[in-house]
């Protein structure tokens, strides 16, 4: 009987401990992979946290994971896991907040602006600042998508007075004057104004420097195809070599200033999303970061 | 019966838990050994982030900055000595932190940085005399910056401190550098000339050819009567041609100097490794 008491109380002992451990293993592994990140030494924080069996986790320790691989992978710029990881953290864990705000900025920076939009649309704001903020996200996907009317509904909630977005607030507003007063110019015109007038269709793009690149050299051969034409008649090899380099070149003028419209359009579209991303993120670092 | 079987069981238990917090380090070194570099790595960051006692921590650094060196993550590993060189260390570990930290800035090619640490080091460590290591990294630093002057006085007393051989300098002889804007100036007023300078006769005379041919077309189309022809072909080519002979002379001298330095380097870095052996 003793012995059986004594086997059972083993036994038990045995259980408790084995629970215990598993707690504190993943526990001290959170810890170290937490420290390796803030090392900056991602390669072992990745390889400590790639070593955790899932299975055996509980739903809290899952989210925790599941934050720290999302916030790893964000760190080095790897947005797609990052948003995978961190939008996969549940509501009960104490990193929700800052999951979900980063995990919508990875998106929004990965451009599918749709996604960002349903996720910045549900995420928590318990206080003004993070009203606020919320706001200030949208806001910003908002300018990203060129959607001007519901930029002007939601910058309706910015106070222009919180010491981490009043800075950045002003500057969106900015950014929407900027692009409001973005010239729509019409690649068929562009290429019309280079029909006439080789290179003008390139400076009417926005590129003068290649407008008059272009129109150089096919004034020399413009000229080249004149002279033989004029010296040698319409049949010599001058008139119809000089000519044909210069029709090639005057049809590629004329194509690539159809194009010039569209590159400059992306160039300055580019440049906006850039400041506009950028400007989403710095509030972020300040306020959740922590 | 029991009791005997408990207490067995115990001191086995004490016995595994003893050597286990011996020997954190020895466990680690193993992973090294295997060649399992990462893995080593993450023991070795284990090692620092529980361990007490300096010794520990030092080993720990130094084992890691010897699994980035085998990884060839050099860059890497001057960054991470340099935030483990802490001030709460006692001088006699922090001395291999730094030596370490020097040879890896070196590897990385980080040669100013090298020379910087290397001229730290006596007023961190007056104690320590100069080892041949560093002297050497010093002189092969002072070679790849072309700082020859100061490296031939670097290797003398390398020499001196190896016992080896200082008549047989190799800075006696240092290499001709040939210079780029006398290149480009050959080339500006004498077709090719830049070219042969940099001892490439082809090109010189692929140069020479293309050039004369632009003139020659734009001089005989004006004789002819073709003004534009001589304006838009002739001239135009010989103009493209010869702006690009002065920019290719002085590419080929950089290069050719590149190749000479590099080459002495070479040379110098072989008896200067024979010395430190």
């Amino acid at each position: 009987m003793n012995r059986l008491r004594y086997g059972l109380l083993v036994l038990v002992c045995l259980l408790a401990e084995s629970a215990f451990c598993q707690t504190g293993t993943f526990s001290r592994e959170w810890q170290f992979a937490r420290y390796l990140s803030e090392k900056e030494a991602n390669d072992e924080a990745a390889f400590v946290l790639q070593a955790i069996d899932k299975q055996a986790l509980s739903a809290a320790q899952r989210d925790s994971l599941a934050y720290l691989r999302g916030w790893l992978a964000y760190g080095t710029k790897s947005l797609d896991e990052a948003s995978r990881n961190l939008l996969a953290v549940s509501p009960g864990s104490p990193f929700y907040v800052k999951s979900r705000y980063f995990g919508a900025y990875c998106l929004s920076f990965q451009t599918q602006r749709d996604s960002a939009r349903i996720v910045m649309q549900g995420l928590p704001a318990t206080d003004s600042t993070l009203i606020e903020l919320r706001a200030f996200e949208q806001a910003g996907l908002a300018l990203l998508q060129r959607r001007y009317s519901r930029y002007d509904i939601l910058r309706q909630q910015f106070s222009y007075s919180s010491y981490a977005l009043s800075a950045e607030e002003t500057r969106l507003d900015a950014y929407r004057k900027g692009l409001a007063a973005q010239k729509r110019r019409s690649p068929a015109l562009a290429g019309l104004f280079s029909a006439v007038l080789p290179g003008s269709g390139k400076v009417y793009a926005g590129k003068p420097k290649q407008g008059i690149a272009a129109f150089l050299p096919l004034l020399t051969l413009g000229l080249l195809t004149w002279e033989g034409y004029r010296k040698d008649g319409p049949t010599s090899l001058r008139f119809l070599g000089f000519g044909s380099l210069f029709t090639v070149f005057y049809i590629g003028n004329i194509w690539g200033s159809t194009l010039a419209v569209k590159v400059r359009r992306d160039e300055f579209n580019r440049g906006y999303d850039n400041k506009i991303l950028f400007d989403m993120h710095i509030p972020l670092r300040n306020l959740l970061n922590r | 019966m029991t009791t005997r079987f408990c207490l067995i069981c115990t001191f086995l238990c004490g016995i595994c838990s003893i050597a286990k917090a011996q020997t954190p380090l020895a466990q680690v070194d193993s992973l090294f050994a295997s060649g399992q570099f990462l893995a080593a790595r993450v023991g070795y960051e284990r090692v620092l982030f529980t361990a007490e006692s300096s010794a520990l921590q030092v080993g720990a650094v130094m084992g890691k900055a010897r699994c980035l060196k085998q990884q060839g993550l050099y860059a890497q590993a001057v960054t991470f000595l340099n935030s483990q060189t802490q001030p709460g260390y006692p001088d006699s570990l922090l001395y291999p932190l730094r030596r370490e930290q020097i040879l890896c800035a070196y590897l990385a090619g980080q040669f100013e940085n090298a020379l910087s640490l290397l001229d730290r080091l006596p007023y961190l460590h007056p104690e320590v005399p100069p080892s041949p290591l560093l002297m050497a990294i010093r002189v092969l630093s002072l070679n790849e910056l072309r700082r020859w002057p100061e490296a031939a006085i670097a290797y003398h007393k390398l020499a001196m401190m190896a016992q080896a051989d200082t008549l047989s300098m190799p800075y006696r002889q240092l290499p001709h550098l040939k210079s780029e804007k006398k290149a480009q100036w050959l080339s500006t007023f004498i077709p090719g000339a830049g070219q042969f300078y940099a001892g490439r006769p082809g090109e010189a005379a692929l140069s020479i050819v293309m050039q004369s041919a632009g003139l020659y077309f734009g001089i005989t189309s004006f004789l002819q009567g073709y003004y534009l022809s001589a304006w838009g072909v002739g001239a135009g080519l010989f103009g493209s041609f010869h702006a690009g002979g002065v920019r290719r002379a002085e590419v080929l001298v950089r290069q050719l100097n590149e190749r000479r330095a590099a080459a002495f380097n070479a040379n110098v870095r072989q008896q200067v490794l024979e010395m430190v052996k």
